[in-house]
């Protein structure tokens, strides 16, 4: 029953994005809150399937993004909903015979997971500072690329295909301690679409 | 119509990808099961040695050290004591059982309290079995439990007491019996009520050492004429070898 709600939320998500920007008139310079462009994505540690609305700055070279996540047991064997809130740094551009190209993408991400099982804040049966980290809330360093071309005919000013290298904050530790043993282990990769309007 | 599937399992086995820190991998290993078979396969006669190591969590490339040098010994098998984990990710128990994959011998692992974060009960049950573990090797009993009494808020029933009983019913033809958990008893994060009840059930069934970790620092004293050992966690380079000599079994620290 869950994991069928959490696919109308992602789907819902997705479908509500491109038409509410869309309906801004185009050129007017709509308000900063209405998003510029919408990702979907795969994997990266925030679900199997992930969604949501961005804003770029400074010429489209800074993002923030959020992601609506969710993972069914199918493929994680249980059923996990996530909320993301993403920032990148695109140092740079490069136009190419039609494409626009993004050869690196740095981040910075903070995914939070919903449901009891998880906790955010301490629960009352430890003592302060028994864990020091948030099983609830997730940091996340990535680094990336994309590249992407104007699709006029779906109304896209800009249709990228990005990827992503996430080191989690387990795998970034891990990585720092024991180097021998984790090795590549200190990236998972993400795929997406970014669709700006 | 659905031919995306196999292929996303595919990817999700090769580990290129990973869909939430606590995703359940892949299919049920059963390790303890797998070591079983193994073990009773090349049941001995006479005197034996089982090497006993402790928690794992951020210390994995001493733990792989650990591993190495229990490659050269002449141990029937290994206990790690909980703790294989610092979160008690996916990834992070994927680390720990390869690296324990490694060992020539037979291995079982306890569940420590950095296990069952989030789903890490979970995947535990898949990466080794139930948390509630016998078995018999050469006229000995092995028994390991869950003691993360604190995990759980204290519900009055970790330690499973009963079926820490049950299993330690006296049998004929059995000369030892080896208890083996995470929190020793008588720290914060066990049960208080239970820590009496525990040392009491143990010297009456006459178990001849109780094995813990937690703690991260060794210490050996007995209780009610019961040995308990606590090990080093395994920055500290070293476990513990036990050997099974008749009636007498002896401990020994070795440093790597």
């Amino acid at each position: 029953m869950q994991a069928v709600w959490h696919a109308r939320a992602l789907v819902l998500t997705l479908l509500l994005i491109p038409v509410e920007a869309l309906t801004e008139p185009p050129r007017e310079g709509p308000p900063w809150y209405v998003p510029d462009h919408a990702s979907l994505q795969l994997a990266g540690s925030i679900g199997l399937l992930s969604a949501g609305p961005g804003w770029a700055f400074l010429d489209e070279a800074v993002e923030a993004g959020l992601l609506l996540g969710w993972a069914p047991p199918l493929v994680a064997g249980e059923d996990f909903l996530t909320l993301t809130l993403k920032g990148q740094w695109h140092p740079f551009r490069v136009e190419w015979r039609g494409w626009s190209l993004r050869p690196l993408t740095v981040g910075m991400l903070f995914s939070y997971t919903f449901g009891d099982a998880y906790f955010v804040r301490l629960p009352d049966r430890y003592p302060d500072g028994y864990y020091w980290f948030k099983t609830g809330l997730r940091p996340a360093l990535l680094v990336g690329g994309g590249a992407g071309r104007p699709v006029p005919a779906l109304g896209l000013r800009l249709l990228e295909g990005y990827f992503e290298l996430v080191a989690t904050d387990y795998r970034t530790i891990h990585f720092v301690q024991d180097p021998g043993t984790v090795r590549t282990g200190l990236f998972s990769l993400a795929l997406g679409a970014r669709f700006r309007f | 119509m659905r031919f995306w599937v196999p292929w996303l399992l595919l990817c999700v086995s090769c580990g290129v990808f990973e869909f939430h820190p606590y995703e359940l991998r892949g299919t049920d290993r059963d390790r303890h099961v797998h070591s079983l078979e193994r073990l009773r396969r090349d049941a001995p006669e006479g005197p034996f040695r089982f090497a006993v190591i402790g928690d794992m969590q951020l210390f994995l490339d001493e733990s792989a050290a650990a591993v190495k040098d229990l490659q050269r010994r002449d141990v029937a098998f290994v206990v790690q004591l909980g703790d294989l984990t610092e979160f008690g990710s996916a990834q992070e128990y994927e680390w720990a059982a390869g690296l324990l994959d490694e060992l020539p011998v037979p291995f079982f692992a306890v569940i420590g309290n950095h296990d069952v974060l989030g789903t890490g009960a979970d995947i535990y049950r898949r990466t080794f079995g139930p948390a509630f573990f016998t078995f018999e090797y050469a006229g000995s009993r092995f028994v390991l439990f869950d003691s993360n009494s604190r995990e759980y808020g204290f519900p009055g029933n970790v330690p499973d007491l009963e079926a820490l009983r049950e299993a330690l019913a006296p049998e004929p033809g059995l000369t030892h019996t080896f208890t083996f958990s995470h929190v020793p008893p008588g720290h914060g994060d066990f049960d208080a009520a239970l820590t009496q009840p525990l040392e009491q059930l143990q010297a009456e069934r006459g178990v001849s050492i109780s094995f813990h970790a937690h703690i991260h620092d060794f210490d050996s004293n007995v209780r009610q004429g019961v040995r308990y050992f606590i090990t080093d966690s395994l920055d500290h380079r070293n476990y513990l070898l036990v050997t099974v000599q008749g009636e007498a079994v002896q401990v020994e620290r070795v440093f790597y």
